[in-house]
């Protein structure tokens, strides 16, 4: 039996977890043209701030990938063969499987803009964007970010920690506004301010124009200029399918798989970022780019490739983050509408957050401790906690579990509704109910 | 009045500090490693938390550094209920 794995990221390794735990004696290839195999993207936005070494990003020692006992091919899979059962490396060796994971991520929207290859206009998806970035930034020179979502944040909070002076241009009237309420996206908005970000709404970029081939100075929309040496953006990510072009797998905006992220070929299967995954409880396939999930997918694919039969069942999108030094915790459904500066999902969104369920918004809390609730019918759809994070465990549990809220609802509607204190008593009761 | 809750607080700050140990929620995590990287005794604190484990290590001095640092409030201290928290 022979297991080919495309990509190194959260996915491929966390099927080659699965898969060992099933086959013991079964060859693993996992195949991937990352040059530094597998580390912590989501870390990125750490090293970029000064908290970590770019070694610190690495999780595993050459011991634990020998104990996990598969080769690793540093190659380019050009494409996928299926009637040889075969993937073509680097557009000449056809290397064989009897099951094929492709787990090969999303990548970056690129800048619809003149100038845009320009020196000095930099994205974040991988550790050598990252390293460019670096070498780039330069205390006491400018910066224009451009995007929504966390990756612009992220290199906005960067940027300005490599001591830059960043413009942070929003298309938008407001920070992540199809997701964050008001009241939150000032929350963060107000933050950045004060650590010295210079925000411009409504601001759209007309094109970026250079010297000697680097970038010198953006224009905007509204004919105002900017004088810049770097533009960062993050406008959104697309899940890499040129693999599959010829393959005739079906998809969509990704790759459609079932709850065993099996694709329409039986023998292959895909998971994480570049997976679109079919949802039993809503019927719908959707996308998700959150860390975790693409972990989940990759040991629900890994089990089903080695024979052992599992569904992933999406629950509540989960994600944390750090908004503008303020932890972030966004579970199920909290937000709507659409976001005029992402032109895809963000890198750590999901999209069920936007569904519309019947819910009506609870609140509470001040600047840097916040609450917001979306109170269903009987139970608690979603809800986004800032600052103190006492109770985003408990949150998370009632609202996977779907907790019959019944007994608290009138209270948690009242205006000035003591929301933490309702919430943590609920919680103490419900936990010993269902045995958490 | 106020500094007798001072003193309680600090009180079941310390005791949870020295029976207790740093427990994680893997589901916040995603393996960045700055836990690992600002261990004074370089435990391998990621790892645990990868394998959901709690961070019952001999050597773990419960100094609160990893729990401090972490960007996604991954790591609590816990003493055996999993809820009884710092509340420092």
């Amino acid at each position: 039996m022979r297991y080919v794995i495309i990509g190194a990221g959260v996915a491929g390794l966390s099927a080659v977890e699965a898969i060992r735990s099933v086959d013991t004696a079964g060859e693993i290839v996992m195949i991937s043209d990352d040059p530094f195999g597998y580390y912590s993207r989501p870390g990125l936005a750490y090293y970029l701030t000064g908290e970590l070494p770019d070694k610190a990003l690495f999780p595993r020692t050459k011991e634990h990938y020998q104990n996990l006992n598969f080769n690793f091919l540093k190659a380019r899979v050009t494409r996928i063969l299926r009637s040889d059962h075969a993937v073509l490396v680097d557009g000449k060796s056809k290397l064989s499987y009897d099951k094929l994971l492709i787990a090969v991520g999303a990548r970056a929207m690129p800048l619809e803009v003149s100038g845009a290859s320009l020196d000095g206009v930099v994205k974040l998806d991988h550790l050598t964007d990252a390293r460019h970035i670096m070498s780039l930034a330069r205390r006491g020179k400018t910066a224009v970010v451009v995007g929504g979502g966390i990756t612009a944040l992220e290199l906005t909070e960067g940027l300005l920690a490599r001591g830059m002076k960043v413009h942070y241009l929003l298309r938008g009237d407001r920070y992540w506004s199809n997701v964050l309420d008001k009241h939150e996206s000032h929350v963060v908005e107000d933050r950045l301010k004060e650590e010295g970000v210079i925000l411009h709404h409504k601001a759209e970029l007309k094109e970026i124009t250079g010297k000697r081939g680097r970038v010198s100075q953006v224009t905007l929309q509204d004919g105002s200029i900017i004088k810049c040496e770097m533009v960062a953006y993050a406008v959104g990510i697309s899940p890499c399918l040129e693999l599959i072009h010829e393959s005739h797998l079906a998809k969509d905006r990704g790759i459609l798989v079932n709850e065993q992220l099996q694709t329409t070929d039986p023998d292959i299967y895909a998971a994480g970022d570049v997976a679109q995954v079919y949802d039993p409880l809503t019927g719908k396939s959707v996308l998700d780019s959150l860390w975790n999930p693409a972990r989940e997918q990759g040991r629900v694919a890994g089990w089903n490739m080695a024979g052992r039969r599992a569904a992933y069942l999406k629950s509540a999108p989960f994600n944390v983050t750090r908004l503008a030094g303020l932890t972030t915790t966004i579970i199920g459904v909290v937000g709507r509408g659409k976001d005029d500066d992402l032109i895809g999902i963000a890198r750590g969104d999901s999209e069920t957050w936007r569904e519309l369920p019947e819910a009506i918004i609870a609140q509470s809390g001040f600047d840097v401790n916040h609450m917001r609730l979306m109170v269903g019918e009987k139970t608690l759809v979603g809800a986004i906690v800032m600052g103190d994070q006492t109770l985003s465990w408990p949150l998370q549990k009632m609202i996977a579990g779907r907790a019959d809220i019944s007994s608290i609802r009138d209270r948690i509607m009242q205006p000035d509704a003591p929301l933490a204190d309702l919430i943590a008593q609920f919680w103490m009761t419900w936990r010993t109910e269902v045995a958490l | 009045m106020a500094l007798l809750n001072i003193f309680k607080r600090d009180s079941s700050k310390h005791t949870v500090l020295a029976t207790g140990h740093v427990i994680s929620e893997s589901s916040r995590c995603v393996q960045c490693g700055v836990c690992s990287y600002n261990c004074p005794i370089g435990i391998d604190v990621r790892a645990h938390v990868w394998r959901d484990e709690a961070v019952k290590h001999s050597e773990c001095l419960t100094c609160g550094e990893c729990v401090a640092r972490c960007p996604r409030g991954v790591l609590r201290f816990a003493q055996t209920d999993l809820f009884v928290r710092s509340k420092g």
